[in-house]
């Protein structure tokens, strides 16, 4: 048998009392692959995002993880799974620094909880000046409040990349950016994948998915209408199904 | 200061003064350290120059000074961490009267300094748990629940003990640790001093720290990352009420007794202090450098007007003119993303 993929939904169904946001919704996201999760306003995709970072128990269905049925309870599970969700307007803090926000939550200290704040500095140099190149930031000490939308989130995935994490949810990360800064994000996205990073490229911008996805898959009403590797669709038929569904 | 003065007026050129300037303005609680400083400046060189009539420098006045900071600075601290967090708290005047009240009882009762004043800062300590309970459950504004705090505590004091003052005889060891004197320095102040260093360690280079800024930030954010914003929002409110009992140690200490009404007022000097000293109301922006310097700044002003014999009723006008220019100057700060 074949490699189990990274994460599987199974039939997930979702409804917040009487409304059904999410019915039998199935689909994977392979290692290293770039999916783009697509559907107009009220598809259901965020709702997906919440389910597979945490946030939302799934009413019906479950995921699996490297095959192994897992339940994510929060954000935390989710995360420790290896998946990290950089949400339009980033989780970041904008009165702390870089350093400081890159390692939020996971600082490194001492035993007596004391921050080792060179050590952290030169790590986050690090990351920002390899991992992730972000134009125009000359210092980790920056505070990210200082920042543009498109360096914030430069932050907020050199944060994933550090602490080694499968899968990327980016729910519209486009949609608040320049040009400049966008075609820069698309490709950290493509650089992760190189390093057998997953994406999930939650957009309604269809040219900047075709560009890096390997696959899409789109909703309507809470659940798939297509599913479909990039080779054999277009933008053309991508469009007509996220309209027409 | 000549050498200083000389080189502050050499020529130089026009980017390098402003990058000096703009460096000490980017760095937290710089803009209220150029105050401060240029505020003492000015009362030596005033001091110096007409010593007999502006006695700043004059041993008195400087003992009066540490004497009156650590009180303030105490409450200031406390008050500023949970502000930081994103919480207020109003009831810390009515708990500092209230644990030294219980502090000066028991020892009355016999029961040693030594044990009671643990107690009283206990009794503090569960307050602000009480108060951060309240809060937290019912999602409430802990500017009103602590506005009950306030009412409450207060009236409780009066219940307690009516409304006369509470003599305070601890044995001559505790008298001395607290309001004695080291190398003719004040004991309070050099407690003040070592709280705020070890403030300073807490919230600036220890992962609680680094969790207070988070939770006032950006809350969302925080708990995304799994941070116990509640949590530290709760040890935030038990840090505020223990140093209101801090508070009431050193001033009941120095004073030998306790007054049921004084307090009142205090929680929103403390609040200012914060403000001044560039803490965002907002929460999550703040240091502890800039509170304490909020604190000396608010007791220099009223040292100063008091020693050029500025009638006392006006001294709140001066006080609230500072505290508001303090909040638009740190509003346009923030707006500009300096600090």
């Amino acid at each position: 048998m074949s490699k189990p993929n990274l994460l599987e939904l199974h039939n997930i169904s979702k409804s917040f009392g009487a409304l059904t946001a999410l019915s039998n919704l199935s689909f994977h996201i392979g290692e290293g692959e770039v999916v783009g999760l697509l559907g107009d306003n009220g598809a259901g995709k965020s709702t997906t995002v919440n389910l597979i970072s945490g946030i939302h128990k799934p009413s019906d269905g479950y995921l699996t993880v490297d095959g192994k049925r897992t339940l994510f309870t929060c954000r935390s599970d989710s995360a420790d799974a290896g998946i990290e969700t950089i949400y339009q307007h980033t989780a970041l803090v904008d009165s702390l620094s870089i350093t400081r926000n890159i390692f939020m939550g996971r600082e490194l200290t001492d035993r007596f909880g004391f921050l080792k704040q060179a050590e952290m500095r030169e790590i986050a140099m690090e990351v920002l000046k390899n991992a992730v190149h972000i134009a125009g930031i000359d210092s980790p000490d920056t505070l990210v409040g200082n920042l543009s939308g498109g360096q914030k989130q430069a932050v907020a995935i050199a944060r994933a990349v550090y602490f080694k994490k499968r899968v990327l949810l980016l729910d519209e990360p486009t949609s608040a950016l320049s040009v400049r800064e966008t075609e820069a994000l698309l490709n950290q996205v493509l650089k992760l994948k190189a390093e057998n990073v997953s994406s999930v490229l939650v957009t309604h911008n269809l040219y900047h998915a075709y560009q890096v996805c390997d696959r899409f898959v789109i909703m309507s009403h809470g659940t798939k209408v297509f599913d479909v590797e990039k080779a054999d669709t277009t933008v053309g038929q991508l469009t007509e199904y996220v309209v027409l569904s | 200061m000549t050498p200083i003065l000389a080189e502050s007026a050499a020529p130089r050129s026009r980017t390098q003064k402003q990058s000096i300037l703009k460096q000490i303005m980017g760095k937290p609680a710089g803009a209220i350290f150029l105050v401060f400083m240029t505020l003492q400046i000015v009362c030596i060189v005033g001091a110096l120059l007409y010593p007999d009539d502006f006695r700043y420098l004059s041993p008195q006045n400087l003992t009066i000074l540490m004497k009156a900071i650590p009180v303030l600075g105490c409450l200031a601290l406390g008050a500023g961490v949970l502000m930081i967090s994103g919480e207020f708290d109003l009831s810390i005047g009515s708990v500092y009267t209230f644990t030294a009240i219980l502090m000066a009882s028991l020892v009355n009762l016999g029961i040693s300094a030594f044990i009671a004043a643990p107690i009283g800062i206990l009794a503090g300590v569960m307050i602000g748990l009480l108060n951060g309970q309240i809060t937290l459950r019912f999602g409430l504004p802990s500017f009103i629940v602590t506005l009950g705090g306030l009412l409450f505590w207060r009236g409780a004091v009066l219940l307690y003990n009516g409304a006369v003052q509470v003599r305070f005889d601890p044995e001559a060891a505790f008298s001395s640790l607290f309001s004695g004197s080291l190398f003719g320095i004040n004991a309070a102040f050099i407690w003040i001093i070592l709280l705020v260093a070890a403030f300073h360690l807490l919230l600036h280079s220890h992962r609680f720290g680094n969790h207070v800024f988070a939770t006032g930030g950006n809350r969302g954010a925080a708990e995304a990352i799994g941070i116990n914003t509640g949590r530290v929002k709760l040890i935030g409110f038990a840090i505020a009420g223990g140093m209101a009992a801090v508070a009431g140690i050193l001033a009941t200490t120095r004073v030998g007794s306790v007054q049921p009404g004084q307090g009142a007022g205090l929680e929103l000097q403390a609040i200012a202090a914060c403000v001044i000293g560039g803490l965002s109301l907002r929460g999550g922006r703040g240091s502890i450098i800039g509170i304490f310097l909020g604190v000396l700044l608010i007791h220099t002003i009223t040292d100063v007007l008091l020693l050029l014999r500025a009638p006392g009723f006006y001294l709140d006008m001066f006080i609230a003119t500072l505290i508001v220019l303090a909040a638009i100057f740190n509003h346009l700060i923030e707006r500009r993303g300096l600090a």
